[in-house]
């Protein structure tokens, strides 16, 4: 039996380890301190916030590993619609709660990096000014194919069109996922890797025991048949 | 003793500095909880506001004043189908009786001593009795606000915080009857002169238990985290709050406050010894007023006592997730409410065998009245105990 309440201890523990360590571990801010920079390098006007990604990356004193924003979508290869990952499933527009992606299937399948035919997306939009960065779409997503973006200067003059990303601003290599999460995209590619090697060594195992199976099956029908013939005669 | 009425300036002397002292302390405190909330998640927290036009920021001191100018400055919105003079009213009441209780708690300041009266203020017999008196209006002015609104999420908000303060009225009331039980008297200068004779009350194993339930109780009855149903904002919006800005807004937010250093305060006075500590004596013909080492050292003892009870309220907000409906209520009424009225019991028997004034029996039931309370806590703990599933994605595999 367990102490009483030691459940809140505990989490009163964790808590108390981010106080202090929040003091002591600089790496631990998932933001650092954005709006004392000096005057020159702050953007003046709403269109010159820079929109180009690696503007953002550049600028390290912003943004962090662990920060997170709005969704992104990963792809491969060097040509993002032919190795985009997403099959438009629609589990991740099922389960977001405040609906802010919109998802349309494809009608005919494509090859994906892997070469296998799949769906994809004819639209995926996600609503950044609905999206609460719940990352409840990252964790439902069976395919890996959608990740948080840390990017955040999205501010826009158009307020009605501009905060509705589409397909094209959603779509990000794994290389640049790899940089602005190093820890987390090496711990999911080796998820994947590992998934992949245990899927293989398992169908391999399944075709082995099927093939087994059948030359059971051919022994005993050979066998049935001989039995058959003896009858006959 | 003849009761000699106070003079006005009695009567000012012992409320406007209190009045001051913790309206600053407010303001304090909700730096010092966006501070340690920010710092918990890792966060850094309020520290650009300092002294204006200079980059100087102090850590953020400056916030709660720029929180308050701004919301001087807002507009102060009534919805159109709202009762115009209760919606006015309930910021209002929620305030007074927060205000009004922290004249009684037993706070030594040094100017206490010029009121010309003979009764001190926190001398009062029945004091706790008036103190639950009083905070119960509370749950008047928050169904007030929430009706007042016509809106259905302060309506949601105001019902539950009635079914919330209600409930854990009880336990809290049942707590609090342990110490009076044990010294005799609902006066709490009398509460804390007899703890600094003997020994803390949370000291004990029924006075801990009951510190335990009060504080849980305490936490329900402000309507603090993991207990703050009524203004849940991710289930319906901010409760009674939704239709409230501008000063009203405040005025809530400051008896809230206030409300939290009251019942803390009433905790430091029942279980953690008042004004009591180092450098200060207790002096049994001075009305409950102390001999301390220097002027003030026994109410910066009690506003240190009433901070350690804060930070640990701050921590658990910072540390738990709100409770569901049904398991508050579960908790009020199948764990507190069986786990208090057992406690008086203990403390019924062990107050019986410390009157025979024999270590050895006084140590034994110390030892058994800690078992018997131990073991009932977890006993129903294990009885209340639901069956946990694991968290099962709707769409997914
Ligand atoms: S992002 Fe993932 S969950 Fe969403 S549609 Fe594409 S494959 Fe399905
Ligand atoms: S992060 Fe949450 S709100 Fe945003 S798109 Fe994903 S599921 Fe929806």
């Amino acid at each position: 039996m367990t102490l009483l309440g030691s459940g809140i201890f505990k989490g009163m523990a964790v808590t108390f380890r981010n106080f202090v360590g929040s003091y002591f571990h600089r790496e631990r801010l998932p933001t650092n301190d954005y709006s004392w920079r000096t005057e020159g390098s702050l953007p003046q006007h709403a269109g010159d916030y820079p929109k180009e990604e690696g503007e953002q990356l550049r600028d390290t004193t912003t943004v962090t590993n662990y920060s997170r924003n709005f969704p992104m979508l990963l792809h491969d290869g060097s040509e993002p619609m032919d190795t985009i990952r997403c099959v438009a499933c629609q589990i991740c527009e099922r389960s977001c709660p405040p609906q802010c992606i919109y998802i349309e299937k494809s009608t005919e399948k494509k090859e994906d990096s892997s070469g296998k035919m799949q769906f994809y997306p004819a639209t995926f939009d996600i609503d950044v000014s609905v999206c609460m960065s719940c990352q409840i779409c990252v964790e439902v997503c069976p395919f890996d194919a959608i990740v948080m973006n840390s990017q955040f200067e999205l501010s826009t003059p158009n307020r009605f069109g501009g905060l509705l990303l589409h397909q094209g601003d959603l779509l990000k290599s794994n290389d640049y996922y790899h940089k602005i999460h190093p820890e987390e995209a090496a711990a999911r590619d080796k998820r994947i890797a590992d998934e992949k090697t245990a899927k293989e060594a398992k169908k391999k195992a399944a075709a082995e025991a099927a093939k087994k199976k059948a030359e059971a099956k051919a022994g005993a029908e050979t066998e049935a048949g001989d039995e058959k013939k003896e009858v006959a005669e | 003793m003849s009761l000699e009425p106070l003079t006005l300036t009695d009567i000012l002397i012992a409320t406007v500095p209190l009045m001051l002292i913790f309206a600053t302390l407010f303001a304090f405190t909700t730096w010092l909880e966006r501070k340690a909330l920010a710092r918990i998640q890792n966060r850094i927290g309020p520290n650009k506001v300092g002294i204006p036009c200079t980059r100087i920021g102090l850590f953020g001191l400056g916030q709660p004043a720029a929180d308050g100018i701004k919301m001087i400055f807002k507009e102060d919105i009534v919805p159109r189908g709202a009762d115009r003079l209760f919606h006015l009213l309930a910021p209002i009441l929620a305030l007074i009786p927060a205000m009004l209780v922290l004249c009684f708690l037993p706070l030594n300041f040094p100017w206490i001593k010029n009121i010309q009266g003979l009764v001190k203020p926190f001398m009062l017999d029945g004091a706790v009795i008036f103190f639950f008196a009083i905070t119960g209006l509370n749950t008047l002015a928050v169904f007030m606000a929430g009706w007042a609104s016509r809106n259905k999420y302060s309506l949601l908000g105001g019902i539950r915080a009635v079914a919330q303060m209600v409930s854990y009225e009880i336990p809290l009331v049942l707590s609090a009857v342990i110490v009076v039980m044990m010294v005799g008297s609902l006066n709490a200068a009398e509460i804390v002169k007899e703890q600094a004779d003997e020994y803390w009350f949370i000291l004990s194993p029924w006075g801990f238990t009951a510190f335990v339930i009060f504080f849980i109780a305490a936490l329900a009855e402000t309507n603090r985290s993991p207990f703050d149903l009524p203004e849940a904002e991710s289930e319906i919006i901010a409760g009674y709050f939704t239709e409230y800005s501008g000063f009203k807004f405040a005025l809530f937010f400051l008896g809230e406050y206030i409300a939290m250093f009251a019942i803390s305060g009433l905790a430091v006075t029942l279980f953690l010894g008042g004004g009591d500590g180092p450098g200060v004596t207790m002096n049994p013909e001075d009305q409950g007023l102390a001999t301390e080492a220097f002027p003030g050292l026994s109410a910066v003892w009690f506003l240190a006592k009433i901070f350690a009870l804060i930070a640990v309220m701050i921590w658990l907000r910072g540390t738990l997730p709100r409770l569901r409906v049904d398991q508050l209520m579960g908790f009020a009424w199948k764990f507190m409410l069986p786990l208090s009225i057992l406690n008086i019991l203990v403390a019924g028997f062990a107050w019986h065998a410390e009157q025979l004034d024999n270590t050895i029996i006084t140590v034994i039931t110390w030892v058994i009245s800690f078992a018997v309370l131990y073991g009932a806590a977890s006993g129903l703990n294990q009885l209340n105990r639901g069956k946990v599933r694991p968290r099962e994605y709707k769409y997914a595999e």
